[in-house]
């Protein structure tokens, strides 16, 4: 990292850090820990739509896989939440694999058509084996999280703030470091020409298992938490209303820069909030952040980031929203 | 015994209807711009909203409802093209860009119709009133009449494509824009017809769903998801695999309802589609490299 992002990194991180001291109020820190799980969401959706270029649409899929984990391990088997959420993170990748079979081998629409059914078909089941799910009601009542005596909800969430922050900074450095790896080279080589990759020895469908298995673990460990946080998992995890949500600031933040969704979904969850504490608005804001992803689609395919690129010095962010640019195919 | 089966096959013909009328649209947006329509669901709610509006508040009738709320899907399926699918003409990322845009689309329809129509159930009444007896099964005349149009639209349909000029030039388009444009035929035209036309099947379905389940802000979002399992299985490749595949997806659906009961009925089908798709990666009646 160049020296200018690298102060705003730590910037960034000591202010979320030192926030608990000046903000107490138990709202705020609400909307603070639900933004962190949604940067989780929107960044490790970025490995595999941004990065791998896969056209996965059924990411929510395995957040409600680890929440939905998280809350049988915690509610009906009566096991620790903590290991609750760990096992969301692990079924949510299992998921990934058995859903990466087929998609590896599929190409374009059929990738979108295949991983969105796949989030549907999670709603399905989860719906229909409502002995051990709940239902439409989903699961409720879970255990909160404890350690020894000490209760997480205690002074203001404190707790919970602190867990869903370290929870954000691991899953961002890991993916900071995983797509500047090798690993992270190859992804972007098989998004930008699939058969010059697997001419110099990169197995695209490999690749593709491994980005899908990597998006998921943190995912599902953040859909655990969530449940375990709400103290209810419900079949909503699973709806358009929050593929979509996930999705815009996916696109508002950058695709391809793991940064950018993260910022934006901090932003986002601030706006979307304060827009249903309007009279009239619950329904429109949804109509509004749809507008503000086409707004993005069509002036800054590359996101925020992008913009933010052609402001700083530095050449790095520049990369921002490649997935996206209006290249035209004469690349051949 | 047999009677079950009957009416198993009768519910099978009557869902295989209904999947044909949806996934023809998505086909043949598909396969004349290279666009996949998130938001073919959504017009459907969009055109049942409408309809309802025509229908019973204002009271003049379901046929007046039908004819409105097709318009209004057709209209809005125009709009969705110029506005949310031309700009991306020409992208190399065209295919998922348009997906997030008619995604976005049916959020905004979705959300919208929320806010117009309210959540509370609404219903149209059907086309037709009475049952009919179908070799000893008894269907409501409505759900008879709907077997009878999807093939005859569907037949319709084709003959356009087949034999008109312009539907002819609907698949030129599809096939090779740049010829296409080269002698004469315009191709902006012929997207945004393509387009109309599919919302306008798209409302079709919609209003002759409304009938039969309530009209919710959701109501096309299951329709969709069937919709989509009918083109994975089928390919998007043509109208006459896309109808096929919408009828054996039908039968298939009524069987094993009649077999594993309603809940694991929408697990196993996804699961057979998996199948599929890893035996065939084009879809059942795919050819390689559509």
């Amino acid at each position: 990292m160049r020296p200018l992002p690298l102060v705003l990194a730590v910037l960034a991180a000591a202010a979320l850090v030192l926030m608990p001291l000046v903000v107490t109020d138990a709202y705020v820190r609400h909307l603070f820990i639900i933004a962190f799980i949604f940067a989780v969401i929107a960044s490790n959706w970025d490995v595999t739509l941004g990065y791998a270029g896969l056209f996965n649409f059924g990411h929510l899929a395995f957040f409600g896989v680890g929440a939905y984990t998280a809350a049988i391990c915690a509610r009906v088997l009566d096991w620790s939440p903590w290991l609750g959420i760990l096992l969301g993170g692990v079924t949510a990748a299992a998921a990934a694999l058995a859903i990466a079979a087929p998609v590896a081998r599929l190409r374009g629409i059929y990738v979108v058509l295949v991983t969105f059914a796949f989030g549907q078909l999670c709603l399905q089941l989860v719906l229909s084996q409502s002995q051990i799910t709940g239902g439409a009601e989903g699961i409720v009542r879970i255990p909160a999280l404890s350690i020894g005596d000490y209760r997480f909800n205690r002074d203001f969430n404190l707790a919970y703030y602190y867990t869903a922050l370290a929870l954000l900074a691991t899953s961002t450095a890991v993916l900071l470091a995983a797509m500047r790896s090798p690993f992270g080279k190859s992804l972007r080589a098989v998004r930008d020409n699939p058969d010059y990759a697997a001419a110099r020895g990169i197995s695209v469908a490999r690749q593709r298992v491994l980005a899908l298995t990597l998006s998921a673990v943190f995912t599902g460990m953040a859909g655990g938490f969530y449940a375990v946080y709400l103290r209810v998992a419900s079949p909503d995890v699973f709806g358009f209303a929050t593929l979509s949500l996930a999705l815009s600031m996916l696109l508002i933040g950058g695709v391809g820069t793991i940064v950018g969704p993260v910022l934006a979904a901090i932003a986002l969850t601030f706006v979307n909030e304060s827009l249903a504490g309007i009279r009239g608005l619950e329904d429109l804001r949804f109509v509004l952040v749809a507008v503000v992803m086409i707004l993005v689609l069509r002036l800054s395919p590359g996101g925020t980031m992008a913009i933010l690129g052609r402001l700083l010095p530095d050449p790095a962010p520049r990369r921002a929203g490649q997935a996206l640019s209006p290249r035209k195919e004469d690349a051949q | 015994m047999t009677e079950t089966l009957i009416a198993t096959l009768v519910s099978g013909l009557l869902l295989g209807s209904l999947y044909a009328l949806m996934a023809s649209g998505l086909s043949l947006v598909w396969t004349t711009l290279g666009v996949f329509n998130f938001a073919h669901g959504a017009l459907m709610t969009l055109a049942a909203f409408v309809a309802w509006t025509v229908c019973v508040p204002l009271g003049w009738g379901l046929a007046a409802g039908l004819i409105a709320g097709v318009i209004a899907a057709a209209a809005a399926g125009v709009v969705i093209e110029r506005l949310l699918v031309r700009p991306f003409y020409g992208n190399r990322n065209m295919l998922l860009i348009t997906v997030m845009t008619t995604l976005a689309a049916m959020v905004i329809i979705e959300s919208g119709s929320q806010y117009i129509w309210g959540a509370r159930l609404k219903q149209l009444p059907p086309l037709m009133e009475g049952s009919v007896s179908i070799l000893g099964a008894v269907v409501s005349a409505h759900e008879a009449l709907i077997i009878i149009i999807a093939p005859a639209v569907l037949l319709a349909l084709w003959a356009f494509t087949r034999r008109s000029r312009i539907g002819r030039s609907l698949r030129a388009v599809g096939q090779n824009q740049d010829s296409a444009a080269l002698i004469g035929i315009n191709v902006s035209a012929a997207f945004a017809l393509a387009f109309g036309l599919s919302a306008a099947l798209a409302g079709l379905s919609g209003v002759l769903l409304g009938s039969i389940r309530f009209v919710t802000p959701s109501l096309g979002v299951e329709p969709l998801l069937k919709a989509m399992i009918v083109v994975i299985f089928g390919g998007l490749g043509s109208l006459g695999a896309t109808a096929g595949a919408a009828f054996v997806i039908g039968m298939l659906e009524a069987l094993l309802i009649l077999a594993l009961g309603l809940y694991w009925t929408p697990s196993v089908l996804f699961v057979l589609l998996i199948l599929t798709l890893v035996l065939r990666p084009n879809g059942l009646f795919g050819k390689a490299g559509a």
